[in-house]
């Protein structure tokens, strides 16, 4: 049986199931099982894809989020790249055993990874004209010979200018579909995955017009069915995507988190210089990024990178170049701290209903330089920034332009297959459970660097022989010739 | 000619016609023999609906367009299906696709290739519709929404009630009370299996002869009077999650003392909302409906199963069959009063079914009069063709003088008083054995439920068809090709010329094989026998389905009295041209010639009959 998974970045349960109008991916849901899934923390594009190939976890993985500290030092800060991970992906396994695989977009994937089939970049690849981004490196003129200039990625997304936005969007994700349907249709292969990164930017792009909640929220909006609107178009795509399959394929829609609205960010570091905890030699008179501010590294104990969550480090002494906490003193300072932030304030004095988790809790192992806590800033309501100067700890405005919506801790799956064992809403279901259940459908090993647990487990029939004919087939016969008057 | 006006009267038969036309009691069709002519047009083998249409379509034999029957078989299974259309599925994640079954190059292909429009309606076999240049609206084969010709709902407060042929059964409680609740049944639920519903509250008025029945459907409270049919109810149907789909129905109240009888017809497709589609354009349909109101979408839409199980009388189908009648000649008037040029063309099928359900009344010997007789009942088939004469008049008054005007019928009309059991023949000849433990009679079943196929050479499904066990095409073949000839000179032989042992009639004048009146591709999908009934003389009920019950013959003691599905020579039907033609050998497959030659376009390829104008 073949594996086809179709990734759509940032899908929330809530606008995929049971909504009307989408009646490819209804389809999909009632010839299988579907429901929430639970990501991973923290829930972002990178890792969150590569533990859902992987089954592993970020700190088994050893990567935080797209930047991760490559050494102690201040500021030493790498991007992730396709390199950063390279653990047993569910497409190596496939490859174990002898059968071909396509990846198209799965984050990270620039520089291309070789597989046994086809890889094309993701939205990382800093340039499709000039880079080499899939491998093999002839498919890069297939593709410039089916849609011309490959978009991977809407460059600018957080821009104010919502139309060019829009057509930006829907401009790359047709092309994306286009390029799809093509290696679906003319190449081998026994698993497919791709991911489609535009449902993430329209989320970001319009979430306040659509979320009648969001404090930016304006009623009546000639955006407000935007996002409606490309959940539509990704519903029409996958009745494309229908045409070419072949009988005998598991089909998977699944996200690698879910979305909700922003209600504010939470200047992170400028809460760390009111509770001491960051020392600055200046307070800077500007709004300033955390990289360019002028740091006191003997006096500061935390410092913080912001984002869609919180990475929070500590100065510790023998560690970092200027330590100042001392290593008998960390758990200490580290519980004390997770609690003052769980316990922090909205602009109005309301609790923020914060999470912090320490990695060595949540994770199997903890490879590279993790961060000492992760936080998530009123649930994921509340993006953290980075930035000093605002003279204020909760904002309006996002450091890196306008971003109206965060991740979520739910994303969504739609598992449907011949045969498949499992049917209706499951609940339970994680993001690391995804890589096995899909080796066990295929009827391949899975390897034990895999920590999820299959959905089907010892459930998946395989080629079971299509039932004889019953009475349920002459029934269908007799409702079609009810009432024809020649015959009684 | 600019435009070309065809008139289509279901099963019109000549002996009937020609009398009344000569007493001056169709002055209509009078006025087009007058100014072209009238012959008999000969009919196909079988002599049925959906063959005959589709040849008069595709001006093709049977083996040119691939309906050979209202029933097919699979070789594989040995299983009767609906020959008209299927449904594909090609993976579990598209939805179904309905595919028309019948092939071939229509003469409305033909047209919209050469830019001429056609406007089709109700033509059968012309479901799912086609691509056409203009508009069409399929006719016989769109199924009701429970998939089927059509299943009606009989609602009653009796005692015992139980589910006749083709229908459901919902017993309601009255005891003295006002209001009734219950439901309508719906489609099935294809995963459940269960039947979806409607909650609906029947509120009964007994004082003033009505019941109002209250849903949330539109209207939201419908009123049915007693011996009236009532104006349509929209329902929606709903399953899953956010799916749902529409229908509509319609209600007689039969009584509501003592008993408490209320027959709901089948749940037919909403014209602008069809589970599969059902016009081309998709909204021609719906626009349509909008236009003349809401119409019968079911490929059959009159309620012969209703009087047929006794559920409504004689009165009752006939005014449906005139609500019928009158909402076609709507559909009918409306697209005449647009038609600029090119083939309009539509289907009257009411004439058919009326005859059908009161031929025994002509007939007082009829096995299925019960000794009883009906004298207001005998001119019913009269009094309906001069209905289809007015309707005939009032299509003429859009022809002028460069408009060909033709009405024809697709076969002609004959007496059913007795069933064949072909099957019980064969079992009886050596053609066809059953399995040790299986007798013929009831407990045979149906489907060819307990043949066993090792010894079986030969079987009969539909409506005349007889089917060789044919190695390498059934899959428990067991005659060789080299015994075919053999065996099929064997059933001839046996078959023809059978006589009726109780009425010392003639029951069959011949067997034919397909290659002596089938050419063209699809001629592998045929019966390889075909039987010519006499007058009087069917297939049995059973035997269309694969029944194998006793004996030989039986009477036919259905209100379904009369048939035509009988030596076709015996029921050739009726051609009228407003122009003068050639109609000694007049034959369904020079119809669509006829048409082309008329409006200025070649013929299609593979007609095979020749334009008829003088």
């Amino acid at each position: 049986m073949k594996i086809l998974v179709i990734g759509l970045d940032c899908a929330a349960p809530e606008l995929l199931f049971g909504v009307a109008g989408l009646s490819n991916f209804r389809r999909l849901m009632e010839n299988g099982c579907y429901g929430r899934l639970e990501s991973v923390i923290p829930p972002i594009t990178v890792p969150a894809w590569m533990c859902m190939s992987t089954s592993q976890d970020p700190g088994s993985l050893g990567v935080y989020g797209f930047r991760n500290r490559t050494s102690y030092a201040y500021g030493d800060l790498g991007i992730a790249n396709s390199r950063s991970i390279q653990e047993l992906a569910i497409w190596d396994q496939v490859a174990r055993e002898g059968k071909k695989a396509n990846i198209i977009g799965v984050p990270p994937s620039f520089p291309p990874r070789k597989v046994n089939g086809i890889s094309v970049g993701c939205f990382l690849t800093p340039d499709t004209k000039a880079d080499t981004y899939t491998h093999p490196a002839e498919v890069k003129d297939e593709i410039a010979a089916l849609v011309g200039e490959y978009p991977v990625d809407v460059k600018g997304f957080r821009t104010d200018r919502k139309d060019w936005l829009k057509d930006q969007i829907y401009d790359m994700s047709r092309k994306h579909f286009e390029v799809v349907r093509h290696y679906l249709r003319r190449s081998d292969w026994d698993y497919f995955q791709f991911v489609e990164i535009g449902l993430d930017r329209i989320h970001h792009g319009f979430w306040k017009y659509h979320d009648p909640k969001h404090v930016q929220h304006e009623p009546g909006s000639p955006y407000a069915d935007v996002i409606r609107d490309y959940y539509r178009y990704l519903d029409m795509e996958l009745g494309r995507i229908f045409e070419v399959l072949s009988d005998d394929t598991a089909v998977l829609v699944v996200s690698d988190h879910g979305a909700q609205r922003l209600d504010g960010g939470f200047c992170v570091n400028e809460w760390l210089v009111r509770e001491g905890l960051l020392v600055l030699h200046e307070y800077p008179k500007t709004v300033t990024p955390f990289a360019k501010l002028s740091v006191n590294w003997e006096k500061t104990k935390v410092w913080s990178e912001g984002g869609y969550y919180a990475r929070i480090f500590f100065n510790v002494k023998g560690r970092e170049p200027s330590g100042v906490i001392d290593k008998v003193d960390y758990e200490e300072f580290r519980d004390e701290l997770q609690a003052r932030l769980e316990a922090t304030v909205d602009d109005r004095g309301r609790p923020l209903g914060t999470l912090v988790f320490q990695p060595h809790e949540i994770y199997k192992t903890v490879r590279n330089i993790a961060p000492d806590l992760i936080v998530h800033f009123g649930g994921l309501y509340w993006r953290s920034i980075g930035g000093v100067g605002y003279r204020a700890i909760h904002v309006q405005e996002n450091d890196t332009g306008p971003d109206d919506c965060n991740h979520a801790q739910f994303g969504a799956f739609i598992l449907a297959a011949p045969s498949i064992p499992l049917r209706g809403e499951i609940s339970g279901a994680r993001l690391l459970d995804i890589a096995p259940t899909l080796l066990e459908l295929g009827g391949y090993d899975v390897p034990s660097s895999m920590q999820g647990r299959s959905l089907v487990r010892g459930r998946a029939s395989s080629n079971s022989a299509a039932p004889p004919l019953s009475i349920d087939e002459e029934e269908i016969i007799r409702q079609r010739l009810s009432g024809l008057g020649y015959i009684s | 000619m600019k435009r070309v006006i065809v008139i289509g009267l279901d099963g019109l038969e000549p002996k009937i016609v020609e009398p009344m036309l000569n007493a001056g009691e169709l002055p209509h069709l009078a006025r087009v023999r007058a100014a072209g002519g009238y012959a008999r047009v000969r009919t196909t083998f079988p002599a049925q609906t959906p063959v005959a249409w589709s040849t008069f379509a595709t001006g093709t034999n049977p083996g040119g367009h691939g309906i050979f029957d209202f029933i097919r078989r699979n070789p594989v299974t040995y299983l009767p299906d609906i020959a008209l259309n299927r449904y594909e599925q090609r993976n579990a994640f598209l939805p179904p696709k309905a595919v028309n079954l019948r092939r071939g190059q229509t003469v409305w292909d033909v047209l919209s290739e050469a830019g001429v429009p056609s406007t089709i309606i109700r033509c059968p076999c012309t479901y799912p519709p086609d691509d056409v240049r203009g508009r069409m609206l399929s006719g016989m084969g769109v199924p009701d929404l429970r998939g089927g010709f059509g299943t009606p709902t009989f609602y009653s407060s009796a005692e015992k009630l139980d589910a006749r042929e083709s229908e459901s059964v919902v017993s309601v409680a009255t005891n003295g009370r006002d209001t009734i609740r219950t439901h309508i049944v719906g489609p099935r639920n294809p995963q459940t299996r269960s039947d979806l519903r409607v909650d609906i509250e029947l509120d009964l008025h007994p004082s003033a002869n009505k019941v109002v029945v209250r849903s949330e459907g539109q209207p939201r409270a419908l009123e049915v009077r007693q011996g009236e049919w009532s104006p349509w109810l929209r329902v929606k149907f709903k399953f899953g999650m956010l799916q749902s789909v529409n229908g509509i129905i319609r209600f007689y109240l039969v009584q509501l003392e003592p008993a408490f009888e209320l027959y709901a017809s089948p749940i037919n497709f909403a014209p602008d909302a069809p589970l599969f589609p059902i016009s081309s354009p998709s909204e021609y349909a719906g626009e349509l409906a909008r236009q003349v109101g809401t119409f019968y979408t079911a490929g059959m839409v009159e309620d012969h199963t209703g009087l047929n199980n006794g559920r409504i009388d004689e009165a009752a189908y006939l005014a449906q069959c005139g609500e019928v009648l009158a909402e076609r000649e709507r559909m009918m008037l409306h697209e005449l009063d647009r038609l600029e040029r090119g083939l309009f063309f539509i289907l009257f099928d009411t004439p058919d079914r009326i005859q059908h359900m009161f031929w025994r009344f002509r007939e007082p010997g009829h096995p299925a009069n019960n000794g009883g007789s009906c004298k207001e009942m005998t001119r019913v088939i009269e009094d309906h063709y001069r209905r289809c004469d007015d309707i005939v008049g009032r299509a003429l008054a859009h022809a002028d003088e460069d408009t060909l005007c033709i009405v024809l019928s697709d076969h002609g009309f004959n007496s059913f008083q007795r069933g064949v059991h072909l099957n019980t023949w064969l079992l009886d000849h050596g053609f066809l054995a059953l399995r040790t433990d299986a007798r013929a009679g009831t407990e045979a079943g149906d489907f060819l439920r307990h043949v066993d196929w090792s010894r079986t050479r030969a079987y009969a499904l539909g409506l005349g068809g007889i089917y060789l066990n044919l190695r390498g095409r059934e899959a428990e073949g067991v005659v060789a090709a080299t015994e075919v000839e053999q065996v099929k000179a064997a059933i001839k032989h046996g078959l023809t010329g059978q006589v009726d042992p109780e009425r010392a009639t003639l029951a069959i004048r011949g067997v034919v094989a397909r290659e002596e009146v089938y050419s063209g591709p699809l001629v592998g999908e045929a019966p390889d026998l075909l039987v010519n009934f006499a007058p009087g003389y069917r297939s049995s009920w059973a035997t269309a389905l694969g029944g194998v019950p006793l004996g030989h013959f039986e009477d036919n003691v259905k209100k379904w009295g009369g048939d035509h599905v009988i030596d076709p020579k015996l029921v050739p039907g009726v051609l009228f041209m407003n122009r003068r033609f050639r109609g000694d050998k007049a034959s369904l497959v020079d119809l669509a010639p006829t048409i082309l030659s008329a409006l200025g376009v070649p013929k299609g390829q593979a007609m095979e009959g020749e334009a008829l104008l003088a």
